[in-house]
C-alpha cells in the first residue's frame, strides 16, 4: 500500500465516527494515538514535542504507558526518544532486555521495572531538524511488525503535519493556542529547576542533573520531587 | 520533445550534423528540467530559480526573451525574473497597464498566443509597449499544479513566427515543472519556519519558568508574584519576556536590579 492510501485509511479511521467536527490538533493526535494502541497491541502511544532534551513535554497519548516512557526520559535525561529526535532516524527497540537497549540503561531498567518491554520512536521529522516523536511502546517483547511500522510512520508524518499546519483540524488553524499551552505538563519541574539553581548557585543545566539524581536515588517520580521543592518542603542546599 | 529538435520541426536541419543537435539539444533540454525539480536545496533561492527558468526556456522553447511573474500574497502579480532589461520593463508595462498575454494565462489557467495584430486588438494598452520594445510574438503559459495557478512565464520572439503547438507543450511543460518545484519549496519553508516557531515556544516555556522558580527562591515569592515581577520589569525595560529569563537564569542581570524599578534610584 503507498503512503498516500495509507494516511487516507489511518485518516478514515480516526475522523470516521464524528467527521473530526471541532476536535483539534491535540484531540485529533490522541486519536491516532488510540488507533496505534488498538491497531498495535500497544500498552502506550504518546506524541512528545521538543527541542532539546530538557524540553520535551507531551502533547497527547494513549494507553496506560503514554506518559510512563515520555516521563522515564525527560527524567533521565536519555533515552530512545531523544536519539530518534536528535538523529532523525527511528529507534526501534523489540526487546529491553536485549543488548542494543544497553545503550541505555538506567532507561531499559526502569521501563522494565514499570511494564515496558519494547519501545519504537519515530521521529517528528522537519527539515532541517525535528519537532519531537511519536513513541510507542509494549507490555510485551516483539517487532512491530512491517505494516504496523509503516502505518506508525504514517502515523507520525499526519501527527507532524497536524501539529505545524493544523492540517486535518477542522475549522481551526490555532497554532497559537497549541503553542501556548505546549509544555505546560512539565511546568513544575522548569520552575523546581530554576529554585535548586538558586540554592546552589549552579546553572539551570547543573540544578536539572542534580533533581535526575535526586529522583532515581528516592524512586519517586521527577514530578513529585520538583512539588515537594516549589512547595518548599525539599531543599537542595542542606 | 523529439519534434521541436527532430526534422519535422526543422525541415532545413537535416545532414550528418542534425543529430548530434537533437542530441545537445535533448541534454540541455534534460538539464533545465533537472534544475527545475532541484527546488529542495538548502540555498535555494526564488529569484535565481525563475531567472534559470526564464534563461532556459528562452534556449529551449526558442525565443528571444522570457520573463516569469509569481502571484503575492494577495493573487496579485509580481515581476520576479526575467532574461533581459528590456523584457523587465515590457512586463512592467504589462502590469501597470494590467493587460498583457502573462495576466490572461494567469487568470485562465491556459496557455495564450498572439501575433503583433492580436495583441493590438486584445491588449490595446501594452501591445504599442511590445512593439517598441522589438517584439512581434508573444505568448504565455500559466505556472499550474492542477488547478493552482501560481504565476506565468512569458516568451517573446523579434520575428513573427508563430509558437508552434510543439513549443508552446514545452513551455507548459517547464512552467509546470517550475510551479512543482516551487510549491514544494513553499511547504518544507513554511513548515521549518512553524517547527521553529514550536522550538522558542517549547525553548521559551522552559526558561520563563526556571526563571520564575530562581526568582522565587532568591527573594522568597510564590510563583504568580515572581512572575508579576519578571513581567513588570519586562515591561518596563522593553524587553521580551524570554529573553530576560535567559539572562536571568544566565546570571546576567543582577537580582538586586529585578527588585527595583526604573527610576529609584540606585
Amino acid at each position: 500500500m503507498d503512503d498516500g492510501r495509507r494516511r487516507a485509511r489511518i485518516m478514515a479511521a480516526v475522523t470516521k465516527h464524528d467527521a473530526g467536527a471541532g476536535a483539534g490538533a491535540g484531540e485529533l493526535i490522541e486519536r491516532l494515538c488510540w488507533f496505534a494502541v488498538n491497531e498495535m497491541a500497544l500498552s502506550g502511544c504518546a506524541l512528545v514535542l521538543m527541542s532539546g532534551a530538557d524540553s520535551s513535554s507531551m502533547l497527547a497519548g494513549a494507553g496506560r504507558h503514554a506518559q510512563t516512557v515520555t516521563g522515564l526520559q525527560m527524567e533521565l535525561g536519555e533515552g530512545p526518544c531523544l536519539q530518534a529526535y536528535n538523529s532523525g532516524v527511528p529507534v526501534l527497540l523489540p526487546d529491553l532486555t536485549a543488548e542494543n537497549a544497553n545503550r541505555w540503561p538506567t532507561f531499559a531498567a526502569a521501563a522494565l521495572a514499570v511494564g515496558v518491554h519494547a519501545e519504537f520512536s519515530l521521529p517528528l521529522s522537519v527539515r532541517p531538524g525535528g519537532i519531537g516523536t511519536l513513541d510507542l511502546c509494549r507490555d510485551t517483547p516483539g517487532m512491530l511488525s512491517g505494516e504496523q511500522l509503516a502505518d506508525a510512520m504514517v502515523a507520525a508524518d499526519i501527527a507532524r503535519d497536524a501539529v505545524l499546519y493544523q492540517e486535518y483540524v477542522p475549522g481551526n488553524s490555532d497554532l497559537a493556542g497549541l503553542l501556548a499551552t505546549v509544555g505546560t505538563d512539565r511546568i513544575v519541574i522548569h520552575q523546581a529547576t530554576g529554585m535548586i539553581a538558586a540554592q546552589l548557585d549552579e546553572t539551570t543545566s547543573n540544578a536539572l542533573a542534580r533533581l535526575r539524581a535526586a529522583t532515581f536515588a528516592s524512586g519517586r517520580s521527577m514530578y513529585d520531587i520538583a512539588q515537594d521543592v516549589v512547595e518548599r518542603r525539599i531543599r537542595f542546599d542542606e | 520533445m523529439s519534434e521541436i529538435g527532430g526534422p519535422s520541426a526543422r525541415p532545413d536541419d537535416s545532414g550528418p550534423d542534425s543529430r548530434r543537435d537533437d542530441v545537445a539539444r535533448d541534454t540541455v533540454l534534460a538539464r533545465a528540467f533537472v534544475r527545475l525539480a532541484d527546488t529542495l536545496a538548502s540555498d535555494f533561492d526564488v529569484v535565481d530559480f525563475l531567472q534559470s527558468l526564464s534563461a532556459d526556456s528562452v534556449e529551449i522553447v526558442g525565443a528571444e526573451a522570457a520573463g516569469v511573474m509569481l502571484a503575492d500574497a494577495r493573487g496579485g502579480l509580481r515581476l520576479i525574473a526575467s532574461s533581459d532589461e528590456r523584457m523587465r520593463l515590457l512586463e512592467l508595462f504589462e502590469l501597470q497597464g494590467a493587460q498583457g498575454p502573462c495576466l490572461d494565462a494567469f487568470s485562465s489557467g491556459q496557455a495564450v498566443q498572439a501575433n503583433a495584430a492580436d495583441s493590438r486588438s486584445r491588449w490595446p494598452v501594452f501591445a504599442p509597449h511590445a512593439s517598441d520594445a522589438g517584439f512581434q510574438m508573444m505568448c504565455a503559459v500559466p505556472l499550474r499544479i492542477r488547478t493552482d495557478v501560481i504565476g506565468a512565464l512569458n516568451l517573446f520572439r523579434g520575428t513573427d513566427t508563430p509558437f508552434t503547438g510543439a513549443e508552446m507543450d514545452l513551455a507548459q511543460a517547464m512552467a509546470e515543472v517550475a510551479a512543482i518545484g516551487l510549491t514544494q519549496e513553499r511547504a518544507l519553508r513554511e513548515r521549518s519556519l512553524l517547527a521553529g516557531q514550536l522550538q522558542a515556544a517549547l525553548n521559551s516555556r522552559v526558561v520563563i519558568e526556571q526563571a520564575k522558580g530562581m526568582l522565587a527562591e532568591y527573594l522568597n515569592l510564590t510563583m504568580d508574584e515572581a512572575f508579576t515581577l519578571l513581567r513588570n520589569y519586562s515591561r518596563d525595560h522593553n524587553r521580551k519576556l524570554s529573553e530576560l529569563a535567559i539572562d536571568i537564569t544566565g546570571r546576567k542581570i543582577p537580582r538586586a536590579a529585578l527588585v527595583r524599578r526604573p527610576g529609584q534610584g540606585p
